[in-house]
């Protein structure tokens, strides 16, 4: 039992990983979010919590790769914050990371609801 | 400041001077940028725990950032990129950063000693002129350029007092190259 929960977790981390960019980007699709606030929104989500020693690095990579831009703001007298936002580059990459995400869902649930013995018999493109 | 408020800050600027210290491998501008983000992430956090009757847990918030040295492993991850070379490359590697080590050392110690030492010359010209200086021998075979206890006997003296400046200025030249490089150096280290 406890050897499948191993597992289950062990999933969960890795299938979080690979989703993880892909997350980061559509929670930043048209909107300026700064660190904290991405956090928040992302922990409010069951299977996008991340902490902020994963959310920060993955930032800077991010707009290493001119995925996202970031800029300090200062409102009033709160403390500066780093916003950040999509580039041209980072939506066109949303674009194609969504594609790839709903291509995949639609062919795990295709699997899922067609079990056998019957063969498979694919339908549509 | 309430004591407690004094051990927070505490906490966290010795978490950020460990980060800084691991973060050495990343460009000054980028580390800063990394230690900034990250303060004013905590000071957020203790400011919206405070406006909510919490108190801080700083250490929490901390650990959500993990250990200091992984986090900034993370930031300069991009900096070794590919594929991690096999095993057995690990000595090769382990050998080329020793090697850069020693260079480094080597580097700081010849290039800081050239600048002083023409340092030395330009103060030296003003206590002895008549010690420091260039000499050329009558038939341009050899030269003689610093601080001697004897002056060449019967050798002109070719730069008088613009030794001063000049030598001034290639200390300061060679101590600021010595440091282009230095910096160069430890990004490899």
């Amino acid at each position: 039992m406890q050897a499948t929960e191993a597992l289950m977790e062990k999933w969960e981390v890795q299938l979080r990983k690979g989703t993880l960019e892909l997350a980061i980007l559509a929670a930043l699709q048209q909107r300026t979010l700064y660190g904290l606030e991405l956090l928040k929104l992302l922990q409010s989500l069951p299977s996008t919590t991340i902490t902020e020693g994963t959310l920060y690095p993955l930032l800077d990579r991010l707009k290493r790769d001119e995925l996202v831009d970031a800029q300090w703001v200062q409102e009033g007298d709160s403390r500066p914050r780093k916003y950040y936002q999509l580039t041209p580059l980072g939506t066109q990459k949303l674009t194609d990371l969504t594609r790839l995400w709903r291509q995949s869902v639609t062919d795990i649930e295709l699997l899922l609801a067609n079990p056998g013995p019957q063969p498979l018999h694919k339908t549509g493109a | 400041m309430h004591p407690s408020e004094l051990n927070h800050n505490e906490m966290i600027h010795r978490y950020l001077n460990e980060l800084r210290r691991y973060l050495v491998r990343l460009a000054p501008h980028e580390a800063q940028e990394v230690i900034r983000e990250i303060e004013s992430h905590l000071f957020d956090v203790m400011d919206q725990q405070t406006a909510a009757g919490q108190s801080p847990d700083v250490a929490a918030i901390l650990r959500g950032f993990g250990d200091a040295r992984q986090l900034a492993a993370l930031y300069v991850a991009h900096i070794e990129e590919g594929a991690p070379p096999p095993l057995g490359f690990r000595a090769i590697q382990r050998m080329k950063k020793s090697v850069t080590a020693s260079l480094y050392f080597t580097m700081a110690v010849f290039g800081f000693s050239m600048a002083f030492a023409l340092l030395f010359i330009a103060g030296a010209k003003f206590l002895l002129p008549e010690s420091v200086g260039v000499w050329s021998t009558p038939h341009g075979n050899s030269i003689v350029v610093g601080f001697v206890s004897v002056p060449p006997m019967a050798t002109p003296e070719v730069m008088g007092w613009w030794i001063v400046p000049v030598a001034t200025i290639l200390a300061i030249g060679i101590a600021l190259l010595t440091r282009k490089v230095l910096q160069v150096l430890k990004q490899h280290m």
